[in-house]
């Protein structure tokens, strides 16, 4: 029994050793030996097989075509005006003025039980469900038993990545190298392989770089391919270190929570600088908070006031082979990075958009929601006008005005039109 | 999968309401959602859908799941919270006939949607919409800082209040005074009006989640 535990014990040793030298030493000079391509290879072919054994199962089940709408009703596409005037047809037209009718009650009743029934923001703010299953529980909800193969493949899973890939990772990430290279390491740990497009426009100094947020990864993500400084807030607990740590190697512009809150200091010291040529570009998120990684929410205009160049950046994961998005309501960070950890790999596309500045005439909001589209446009994800700060609070009164105002403007349209003969 | 017991109550459930049990448990999830994983909702829950924010008349829309009289129970006044059983009953106003239903029964539904937008009206429960009620949702509905004024919404509730009492009462004398619209009147105004397709949600059945496959049992 003790030599079988020895030899064990040799083996992994002999296995660790190899790793290391074959991914670690690789990664901090930055070049790759093709084993992570050969990985993610081997990685894509083994899901596609699991999923086709899935399909081949389900013949008659309509699931691929109702998860691609993600919902629970089938919703009418029409327009207020349409569908009131059907609503209108049926009835004739009173005798007396006043084109208001009890019928229009039916189509807000009905559209508002439909929202309560379902809506577009909190969608954003769970998981994204997949079609297919990529051998991780945790995105689709519900697991059954398929077949002897599929266990034994998945049992494997299992014995890989918490045996072999995890313990790997946790060295990676206290360990306190040179910005890029530690940056590096970490994006090795996580097997995470990322695709640079458009690198010509690269974010430069004295600029401001905003992206699409998903989870705390996209930093390194960004940081794997050039030095940005942050703006945000001090944490305390693990973050702080790893923060800490960051400060050391450039110059960054932290806050304290109570300073946060003073917009006009903030705004004057993120434009000292960026008016500070020398000083690496700013790294921003304005959406504010992580989404799900399929739409992009509301972006605060507060970066976009302050008059410097922008540079878009936007970030899609791949979600076939792990869920990148952090619900940091539902799982602390120890959590989530234990998940990260824990998963096949990273894949994602970033895409260096073209610089764009701030136009004549055009507002900060304005600005903010062309930049929005941009990043929305190139990512393929959905461009929203919700605030993502509505994952924790209330929606505003003037976007009910602003319903009542059209239906209004429809009801004293018709009104003039009836009455002028 | 699932507790035997949870099968039995969404059984009685989809006897009680007509829902299938797919749209039971998937509209459970949404309850679960919006009540934050607690057993009942209260009106701050729906109050916080950001979609319904939208809406003009959201405010009677939340009322009515809180309303008692909506539950078929003969009671009247409302809830503080409601629980999912609730729930579901205001949905099922929505229900779409499928095609098994008879005339009896899709005349009875009518009826009960009918009943459903009465009671959104009638807010003090006295079986009558009066001037007062009516005019309070004409304000909801328009614009209170836009278009129109409070004058002209006062307008267009009182003048469709007269066709109203012109239909149903034909030989109203001037000075007659035209208490409100009873649920009868009600339903003669809207007698032509082709609710079916309006007034029904059409759930979908499909569980989007599961991936279920070989030894499955439904």
């Amino acid at each position: 029994m003790e030599e079988f535990w020895e030899g064990a014990l040799w083996a992994l040793k002999i296995w660790l050793s190899m790793i290391i030298s074959l991914i670690m030493i690789p990664a901090m000079f930055g070049f790759s030996l093709g084993i992570s391509e050969t990985y993610m290879n081997i990685l894509v072919k083994t899901l596609e097989w699991a999923t086709l054994k899935i399909q081949k199962a389900n013949t008659d089940e309509r699931t691929l075509k109702a998860s691609a709408s993600n919902g629970l009703i089938q919703r009418e596409d029409g327009s207020m005006e349409k569908e009131l005037e059907e609503l209108r047809r049926s009835r004739p037209k009173p005798p007396v003025g006043g084109d208001f009718t009890l019928s229009d009650c039916f189509y807000f009743t009905r559209r508002g039980i439909e929202s309560i029934v379902e809506d577009e923001v909190t969608q954003r703010f769970s998981s994204e469900e997949l079609v297919s299953w990529n051998l991780l529980t945790r995105t689709n909800n519900d697991f059954q038993y398929i077949s002897l193969r599929l266990t034994l493949v998945y049992g494997i899973g299992i014995f890989v990545r918490y045996c072999i890939l995890a313990p790997l990772r946790m060295k990676f990430w206290l360990s306190e190298w040179v910005h890029v290279m530690c940056y590096r390491i970490c994006a090795r740990g996580l097997s995470a392989t990322i695709h640079y497009h458009n690198r010509e426009n690269k974010p430069q100094k004295g600029g401001i770089c905003v992206a699409n947020h998903t989870s705390p990864i996209d930093i390194v993500i960004l940081c794997n391919d050039g030095c940005y400084a942050m703006v945000g807030q001090i944490h305390g607990g693990l973050m702080g270190v790893v923060q800490r740590a960051m400060v050391r190697s450039c110059p960054h512009v932290w806050f304290e929570r109570a300073e946060m809150k003073d917009r006009h200091l903030v705004t004057k010291r993120l434009k000292d600088h960026v008016n500070d040529k020398t000083k690496l570009p700013i790294l921003i998120f304005p959406e504010g908070t992580c989404v799900n990684n399929t739409s992009v929410m509301m972006f605060k205009k507060g970066s976009f006031e302050i008059g410097a160049t922008i540079y878009p950046v936007a970030i899609k994961y791949d979600p076939q082979f792990g869920d990148a998005f952090w619900n940091s309501s539902k799982y602390s960070m120890i959590n989530y990075l234990l998940r990260m950890m824990t998963s096949w790999a990273l894949v994602c596309n970033v895409w260096y958009l073209p610089a764009m500045h701030q136009k004549e005439g055009e507002d900060a909001v304005q600005f903010a929601n062309r930049v929005k589209s941009a990043i929305a446009h190139q990512g393929g994800l959905v461009d929203l006008q919700w605030d993502g700060g509505l994952k924790r609070a209330k929606v505003k009164e003037s976007f009910k005005e602003q319903q009542q105002k059209q239906y209004s403007n429809m009801v004293v349209g018709d009104d003039s039109s009836g009455n002028s003969d | 999968m699932g507790a035997s017991q949870t099968h039995s109550e969404y059984q009685y459930l989809a006897d009680k309401t007509g829902f299938s049990l797919e749209q039971i448990k998937n509209l459970h999830k949404r309850f679960q959602q919006l009540s934050g994983n607690e057993d009942t909702i209260s009106k701050e829950n729906l109050d916080s859908i950001p979609a319904l924010a939208n809406n003009p008349i959201r405010k009677q829309i939340i009322d009515a799941f809180f309303d008692k009289r909506n539950q078929h129970q003969e009671e009247v006044g409302s809830f503080e919270e409601i629980g999912f059983e609730q729930f579901l009953m205001v949905m099922s106003h929505f229900r779409p006939p499928t095609l098994k239903t008879t005339e009896e029964e899709k005349e009875a539904l009518r009826k009960e949607k009918l009943r459903f937008l009465f009671n959104m009206h009638d807010t003090d429960n006295d079986g009558v919409i009066t001037l007062e009620e009516y005019r309070k949702v004409v304000e909801e509905l328009l614009s209170k800082s836009g278009a129109i004024g409070q004058e002209a919404a006062k307008a267009i509730a009182d003048a469709a209040m007269l066709e109203v009492a012109s239909t149903n009462v034909p030989h109203m004398a001037p000075d007659d005074f035209y208490e409100g619209i009873t649920f009868e009147h009600f339903e003669q105004i809207l007698k032509g009006l082709e609710m079916e397709s309006r007034m029904h949600i059409r759930f979908l059945d499909v569980d989007t989640t599961t991936m279920r496959c070989g030894k499955s049992t439904s």
